[in-house]
């Protein structure tokens, strides 16, 4: 903590309010992109500036800056949209971005491609419909994640209830968002005070998720702060804390790691729960690692100064003290495609959509598909942290209507025919947008896959519900590490390979093979799924043999 | 007036006369006029009462004018400068000596200022019988119709009975020292009409060093908008080692007619490629000289007429590419083409504004260039240059330099606005890298502007790094497609109208560059409304302000 602090804490501090030049920025004529500050300040408002990295090169012969757009991501507690709201989105969309909607893996929705003048527009129509991108980037607690596996619907409520009361609890009390990109009077004299945030935010980004268990598909435990919801009869009891969880790593720095979260104990009701995350993230405030970002996540925090430390400090700003965990199984972390009824009657439809990019590509017609059955005013709309969307809360007489479009739009046939494995399948954005990108991911794991899908029918193994995940660096977006077999990129066209992690995300995965290319992966795959289904124990997921026969 | 068997016979006659043949020719028909009495008296050493009437494109007549004018005045004469377009023809006949300084403009005609003018003498035909005048044109010997609006404007005026007092001047690019002398001459009362005192060499300006042709090989070629732009705009980088010019300089060349296009006219016709023809009295293979002499893609009227008359057709009166003639008004017999050849013109050269600095890109022109763009009939074509010098990726260009005096970089130590769209940012690349280059200390103030931010932002990573190294001290785009609105550089100008006009009451020059239409003209609208609101003052105090600032020197256009 005696080394000087890291460049980006000076510009949180010296933001005004998250406000820094921003406004100055936005006039700059001769620029796509924002002052350097700037770029950092952007994220807290729930944006990233981003460059088409295929057309650096091209754009520097013909003296052309790069070609910067925006990426913006909603601030959307539980992944909930109304219908109308959808018909925005999908409208807003369609105007100044490349089209794409993209689910990510933090059950929220992000649009790319959008010009630096189009930036206001493009929040302003978000806000007419009442949403905001408030807080989905930054050094600040991020879009709060909760279960969506909908046939629990009863407790389901609360918890969405919770992720939103934590969402609305942990927000950046600065109203520079508003004065910024909607072009509102700035209350000037009292200068909004923080209590939370003071004028150094957090030290690096802060995830909170809540689970329902048996069914873990938030992925609880690779969240700053998970939350674990304990059930009986039908009823909240409380919820298990976990805390210190995070997927990010750097290549060759093994001070860092993906570790997952360590449950500390239990709170009897949702008051404690909020007062809980609350405090946990003034602790890492005040004790985060703020001179290397690296190492500034929660989980370096806990483990530098010890769990028993942590836990102190914690019940004593409080002010109460934590029960003992509770125990609780999860079994799965997999999304119930298809139709399901839920408790009170109604029906969900969860749709496949793959690395949640929601667009119409040829008979596959996501995004009219959803539009249309948005029209209907008769379903609302959920995503899941695999990146899929359920059509929920939809009364029995809709059903038909709906199925009808779902079916015309090639939703159904598209869900239904996708493979097991592909259903179960993640992969981070990487090129061509992601500066830190090192490999593809998101452009390049659908034909992997296909790859792998013929290797499992030769051995019969077309129905496992293995969980595979890629990421184009170690940053660990779309969670590689819990992943059953993990791709991480290194370099261009190669990965390492990661083995071992369970199908229900309690356990981290290990890293097996270093820097594969294709061919190597795919017969390094023959080889382990050969053994596997020779030596499997009857109902043995692949992870959980990768231990027991020592690949890693 | 005349006949129009005498006229087609007369056409045929100038068109495609070298200047040496017209300016025999013109002394030819004044000698005959000379024997005729209508001649003029100058009373010798009386202070005159002399009107200057200038017709002006880029504002060299204008420039003249005024310092012919200057002159006069230090001789005691009673000067009067006004523009064509703003004088009142029916004023003819109250003059006592009427000087008309016109340029040439187009395939020989004169500028749009001065078209009215003309029109007015050709319809009205006013008796101009007492009056008396003289025409100093201005035009460049590179163009096949060297000084045409000077000569028709002399003939003009003697054909409605005026009295010509000296034979006309034809100026070629290095006019003033000529100009005066003429001038002189003229005030000196030694003027006469017959001819006779004008030395032959004196009647046309000598051809200065920019007349010399250049070779140049294309060392970098670059498309700078990007994919996706519904526009192409070349980056050109020529070799041209010791060739000296200077910042504000054009650079003047003539394309080569696509082959393709020559073939389909040979095929047309039944011609042989290597068949020799003669033209102006030089035997050379027809191919060699539809591709890289004659103009066959945009045929002007009068030619379009001679052809008429060769194939005995009723032509309508419109300009047409050749081979649409030959396929819509076919020959009698293949024999007519040689005919045909004849009254074809010789292609004009084009300019392009420098974009390079003598001092920052030694032995180096660069040039960026528009692709030209048009649509006839729904189906999209290019101009002739601009394509042509869009397929020179590695070939060698002959080229000449095109001296602008007017055009030029003001003094180190002051401030320069310019204001230059589309292409019209090449001069200024070159302004600002020569300012760079001498560590000229005045601030810089670019106003650029294109269709789309994304595709179309000329030079971007250069204008970034002037700002960075503060070369640049304001920069403002405008991109008219990004929106629903189209918004232009005048827009921009508007917005930052108390910043500009303080710049211009600190001493700073202003310079347009681009389009004349109809960016020019918005561009001075917009000027003139921002001086009047920032000054208080009314349009015409606005107008004067403006005029002063050109008298100094210090508001340059480059339009085209
Ligand atoms: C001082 C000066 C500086 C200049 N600087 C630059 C510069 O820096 N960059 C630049 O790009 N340009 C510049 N220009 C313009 C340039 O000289 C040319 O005028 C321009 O490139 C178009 O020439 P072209 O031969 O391609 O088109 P042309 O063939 O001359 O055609 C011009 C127009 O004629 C019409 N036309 C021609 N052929 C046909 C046909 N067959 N059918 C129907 N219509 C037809 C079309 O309207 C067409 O747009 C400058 C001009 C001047 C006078
Ligand atoms: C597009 C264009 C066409 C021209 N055509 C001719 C021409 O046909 N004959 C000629 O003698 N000069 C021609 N000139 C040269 C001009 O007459 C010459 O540059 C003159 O100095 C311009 O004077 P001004 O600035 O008063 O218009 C042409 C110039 C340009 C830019
Ligand atoms: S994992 Fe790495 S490459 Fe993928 S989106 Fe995250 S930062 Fe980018």
């Amino acid at each position: 903590m005696s080394t000087k602090l890291s460049s980006t804490e000076r510009i949180k501090t010296d933001s005004k309010g998250l406000r820094g030049t921003l406004k100055e920025s936005l006039l700059d004529e001769h620029t796509g992109a924002l002052r350097e500050d700037d770029q950092v300040l952007i994220k807290f408002h729930g944006m990233y500036q981003q460059d088409n990295r295929d057309r650096r090169e091209e754009r520097a012969a013909k003296k052309l800056d790069r070609l910067y757009s925006y990426m913006i991501r909603l601030r959307l507690p539980g992944g909930f949209l109304t219908p109308e709201q959808w018909i925005a989105v999908h409208e807003i969309a369609g105007q100044h971005t490349t089209g794409v909607i993209k689910i990510t893996t933090r059950q929220t929705i992000q649009l790319h491609g959008i010009l630096k003048a189009k930036i206001k527009p493009t929040i302003k129509a978000f806000n007419e419909a009442i949403l905001d991108s408030i807080a989905a980037c930054g050094d600040v607690n991020r879009n709060v994640v909760a279960a969506a596996y909908p046939s629990q619907s009863a407790v389901h409520r609360t918890v969405h209830q919770l992720a939103d009361k934590i969402s609305a609890y942990l927000k950046p009390k600065t109203s520079a968002y508003y004065e910024i990109w909607l072009d509102e009077e700035k209350i000037i004299e009292k200068e909004e005070t923080d209590e939370l945030y003071e004028d150094r935010y957090l030290p690096r980004k802060f995830k909170v998720a809540i689970a329902v268990p048996p069914n873990n598909d938030v992925d609880v435990y690779t969240n700053d702060v998970g939350l674990i919801a304990i059930v009986e009869a039908g009823e909240i009891k409380g919820y298990n804390i976990a805390i210190g969880g995070g997927m990010g790593s750097t290549h060759g720095n093994s001070a860092t790691y993906p570790r997952l979260a360590t449950p500390i104990g239990f709170v009897d009701n949702e008051e404690k729960a909020l007062k809980a995350v609350y405090e946990i993230a003034t602790i890492q405030r005040d004790y985060g690692n703020r001179s290397d970002r690296k190492l500034s996540r929660l989980k370096y925090t806990v483990d530098q100064y010890g769990l028993d430390f942590f836990c102190d400090e914690l019940e004593r700003r409080m002010g109460f003290a934590l029960e003992t965990t509770k125990e609780v199984i999860f079994t799965t972390r997999a999304d119930e495609y298809g139709w399901q009824q839920t408790e009170n009657g109604t029906w969900t439809y969860t749709l496949f959509t793959e690395n949640g990019r929601l667009l119409d590509e040829g008979d596959v017609q996501l995004k009219t598909a959803i539009y249309e059955v948005a029209q209907t005013g008769k379903a609302n709309i959920r995503f899941t942290c695999h990146q899929n969307l359920s059509l929920c809360d939809i009364a029995l007489p809709d059903k038909p209507v709906i199925e009808a479009l779902l079916k015309q739009y090639g939703a159904i046939a598209h869900t239904e025919q996708a493979s097991v494995v592909r259903k179960q399948a993640m992969a981070c954005v990487a090129f061509n947008t992601c500066p830190l990108a090192l490999a593809e991911a998101q452009r390049y794991m659908p034909a992997l896959i296909s790859s792998i899908e013929q290797l499992l029918h030769q051995y019969a193994l077309d129905d496992e519900e293995i969980i595979m995940r890629m990421t184009g660096c170690p940053n660990g977006c779309a969670r590689p590490y819990a992943a059953e077999i993990g791709f991480v990129g290194t370099a261009y066209g190669r990965y390492n390979v990661y083995l071992g992690a369970d199908r229900a995300g309690t356990r981290l995965n290990k890293l097996y093979r270093e820097s594969q290319d294709e061919a190597a992966i795919l017969a390094l795959l023959d080889n382990l799924f050969k053994q596997y289904s020779e030596q499997r124990l009857p109902g043995e997921a692949f992870g959980d043999f990768s231990l027991r026969a020592a690949w890693v | 007036m005349i006949t129009t068997e005498r006229n087609t016979v007369l056409q045929q006659l100038v068109s495609g006369a070298s200047h040496d043949e017209l300016v025999w020719i013109s002394g030819y028909l004044s000698g005959l006029l000379g024997q005729q009495p209508n001649r003029a008296v100058l009373p010798h050493s009386a202070s005159l009462n002399i009107t200057l009437a200038y017709g002006t494109e880029t504002g060299n007549s204008k420039a003249l004018a005024h310092k012919l004018a200057a002159l006069g005045k230090r001789q005691k004469h009673k000067m009067k400068v006004v523009a064509l377009d703003q004088y009142k023809p029916t004023q003819l006949a109250g003059e006592a000596l009427f000087i008309a300084v016109v340029s040439t403009q187009g395939d020989g005609d004169p500028p749009i200022a001065a078209q009215r003018f003309f029109d007015y003498l050709i319809q009205e035909q006013p008796d101009l019988a007492g009056l008396q005048f003289a025409v100093l044109a201005l035009g460049d010997s590179s163009y096949p119709r060297f000084c045409q609006a000077g000569i028709d404007l002399d003939q003009l005026l003697r054909q409605n009975k005026a009295t010509r007092v000296q034979k006309p001047l034809l100026c070629d690019t290095d006019y003033e020292s000529a100009a005066i002398a003429w001038f002189d001459q003229l005030l000196t009362g030694l003027g006469d009409p017959d001819g006779q005192s004008v030395p032959p060499m004196l009647a046309n300006a000598p051809a200065g060093p920019a007349k010399k042709v250049y070779a140049g090989g294309i060392t970098r070629h670059i498309n700078l908008n990007d994919r996706g732009s519904d526009k192409a705009t070349y980056h050109i980088e020529i070799a041209a080692p010791g060739i000296a010019y200077q910042p504000g300089d054009a650079l003047a060349l003539v394309p080569e007619n696509p082959a393709t296009l020559v073939e389909d006219l040979l095929a047309l016709t039944g011609t042989y490629a290597t068949q020799e023809v003669s033209y102006r009295g030089q035997q050379r293979p027809v191919y060699t000289l539809l591709q890289k002499e004659l103009n066959i893609s945009w045929l002007p009227e009068r030619v379009v007429a001679a052809y008429a008359a060769i194939v005995q057709q009723e032509i309508p009166e419109t300009k047409i590419g050749l081979k649409d003639l030959l396929k819509i008004y076919p020959l009698k017999a293949p024999a007519q083409f040689e005919e045909v050849l004849q009254v074809l013109e010789p292609m004009a050269p084009r300019q392009y504004s420098i974009a390079s600095s003598p001092a920052a890109h030694p032995g180096e022109i660069h040039l960026t260039v528009a692709l030209d763009t048009f649509s006839v009939a729904g189906e999209v074509r290019h101009g002739l240059c601009s394509h042509y010098l869009s397929l020179q990726e590695d070939s060698v260009l002959s080229f000449r330099i095109h001296t602008n005096n007017r055009f030029r970089l003001p003094p180190e130590n002051k401030d320069m606005i310019m204001i230059g769209p589309g292409t019209g940012i090449a001069p200024f690349r070159a302004f600002l890298n020569e300012r760079d280059a001498d560590g000229a200390i005045g601030r810089n103030w670019l106003f650029f502007g294109d269709r789309n931010f994304t595709t179309d932002f000329l030079y971007q990573t250069e204008i970034q790094s002037w700002l960075e190294t503060g070369l640049l001290s304001r920069f403002n785009a405008a991109f008219s497609r990004d929106q629903e609105e189209k918004i232009y550089v005048q827009h921009r100008m508007e917005e930052h109208g108390a910043e500009l006009y303080k710049w211009l009451g600190e001493g700073a020059y202003l310079y347009i560059c681009g389009a004349r239409v109809p960016m020019a003209a918005d561009v001075e609208a917009t000027l003139l409304r921002i001086i009047a609101r920032e000054s208080g003052e009314s349009t015409e105090a606005a107008q004067q302000f403006l005029e002063q600032l050109e008298t100094e020197g210090r508001y340059l256009k480059d339009v085209y």
